[in-house]
């Protein structure tokens, strides 16, 4: 418990630091966030266009496909702000810094990961969940399982979503390359913006079971709509769960491989 | 090729792209001959065709210029006997060059392993105009992202408007889609804007479903906005010069 309130006092600095930094040039941050609604907007164009000429795509309707999509913001953009820090790793890496990290009496894959929470998500998050609330109002089967197992499901798509990050972590310090690496991440969870069954296979069971982008962005809304199994779900945490344990096994492995270059 | 992983991983990204948008067409596609007026051939050619326009249209290095600014670096750039647009035009051919390089490839590799039904053009005119096009929306991308980097000289938050042009670019460019497909009012609105000749209108032209009439108009609007932004460019070059302080040298 002593841990917990630690970690969660030094995220706060952190967190505090970070939000400073980003809030020291307003203009720049006005225009990200102009740039990000417009990205969220221009997307959702998209998908009106789409629906313009057809009533169902892979048997959803417009507003469950729009239900999808906000749940693939929500994931997508919650990650983004507890784990932006992973974005900057790579200059303390090449540049050898990461070895004050080493130094300090703290976790260095806290420090690495969730060491810098990005304020302009956070303003996003919020008419994200507003938008998701008034959908899902509209789609008139809000229930407390519904709920429930939503909000599991959720957390359990930002769990695999932190395992990728520590991936990524780990391979900057086994070969200096970020970069590229996260938005390959990127790239290939965006495929979540609309529901993984309008794929064929064997995308679908690739986006499904090997790179779970329709545990993460898919599912939650999937249980929402009362369409997984209960094993389905318990399956969905279940692989959530060995999936970090690996990616944290593997960034162990590659700590011992930091050869602390430059410093 | 110093940084091999980090050049693979680059071009595994630029694969991605097109799979991601390729996918979601082809899934669109499923158990229909036609959506918006294209064919499944005529959309996924447009889509293995983007990649090839982003690499030889949206490629380039003018995007250092607003850090090289505020790091003071211009000044570098000042003391020699060169001239800076020319120096960046030579850098953005050589870069241009190792990207279609790879992009033929990976666009050949995807052909083999996909078997898309792709459109082949034949009429060697249109393949005429559409390379004009192309040349056209190079020149334009350029100046417009030169004037980005220009914004160096007054600012040092030059990477925001840079992400602000780059998401309203990737719309109004026709990356994910093309253009023809949106609510008429926002179709005309990405008419009257540049981004509009970067990957929309020299994909059109290739496929062949434009009239000669717009093909000629288009052409001639694309080089009157060339004529803009090259102007923009020189002016506050010129108003950038006077105002530049070699901070942080």
């Amino acid at each position: 418990m002593k841990q917990v309130l630690k970690y969660l006092h030094l995220w706060k600095k952190l967190t505090s630091n970070s939000f400073m930094s980003v809030l020291t040039t307003r203009f720049n941050a006005l225009i990200f966030l102009l740039g990000k609604s417009l990205r969220f907007i221009f997307f959702l164009v998209f998908l009106g266009t789409l629906f313009s000429k057809t009533q169902l795509i892979a048997q959803y309707t417009a507003l469950q496909a729009m239900f999808f999509y906000l749940t693939y913001n929500i994931v997508d953009t919650t990650t983004q702000l507890f784990f932006r820090e992973v974005y900057r790793f790579r200059p303390m890496i090449v540049s050898g810094d990461f070895d004050l990290v080493l130094v300090k009496p703290i976790n260095p894959l806290f420090r690495a990961l969730a060491g810098g929470a990005d304020p302009l998500d956070l303003f996003m998050l919020v008419p994200y969940i507003g938008a998701l609330a008034y959908t899902a109002h509209l789609l008139r089967i809000i229930t407390i399982t519904n709920v429930s197992v939503y909000m599991l499901l959720l957390l359990n798509g930002i769990l695999i979503a932190a395992g990728f990050h520590i991936l990524v972590l780990a391979l900057a310090i086994l070969t200096t390359e970020i970069d590229h690496a996260i938005m390959i991440y990127r790239d290939l969870t965006s495929m979540g913006r609309v529901p993984v069954e309008i794929y064929r296979d064997p995308l679908r069971s690739i986006l499904t079971f090997v790179v779970p982008v329709g545990i993460m962005m898919t599912f939650p809304a999937k249980a929402f709509l009362g369409l997984l199994s209960f094993r389905t779900i318990a399956f969905s945490c279940f692989l959530g769960v060995a999936f970090v344990s690996v990616c944290y096994r593997v960034w162990k492995y590659s700590l011992s491989r930091y050869s602390s270059a430059s410093s | 090729m110093i940084y091999r992983l980090n050049f693979i991983f680059w071009r595994l990204r630029v694969v991605m792209q097109i799979l991601v948008v390729y996918f979601l067409w082809l899934a669109l596609f499923s158990g229909r001959n036609e959506l918006f007026g294209y064919n499944q051939s005529q959309m996924l050619t447009y889509v293995l065709l983007t990649s090839l326009a982003r690499s030889i249209i949206l490629s380039t290095t003018t995007m250092e210029i607003g850090s090289i600014i505020n790091q003071g670096n211009l000044s570098n750039y000042l003391i020699r006997p060169i001239n800076f647009f020319r120096y960046y035009i030579a850098r953005d051919i050589a870069d241009k060059s190792l990207n279609v390089l790879f992009s033929i490839g990976e666009i050949a590799l995807l052909y083999v392993l996909l078997r898309p039904d792709i459109y082949i053009q034949s009429d060697v005119t249109m393949i005429a105009y559409g390379t004009l096009a192309v040349c056209i929306g190079m020149t334009l991308y350029f100046y417009f992202s030169l004037l980005l980097g220009f914004l160096g000289f007054w600012t040092p938050d030059v990477w925001g408007p840079r992400f602000l042009s780059f998401v309203i670019m990737e719309f109004f460019a026709g990356g994910l889609f093309p253009l023809d497909i949106l609510p008429a009012p926002l179709f005309a609105l990405s008419k009257s804007l540049p981004f509009f000749y970067f990957i929309y209108f020299p994909i059109k032209i290739y496929l062949g479903q434009l009239p000669i009439q717009e093909i000629i108009r288009g052409i001639f609007l694309g080089s009157v906005w060339v004529g803009v932004l090259w102007c923009a460019a020189r002016m506050v070059w010129q108003k950038g010069l006077r105002v530049y302080t070699a901070e942080g040298k």
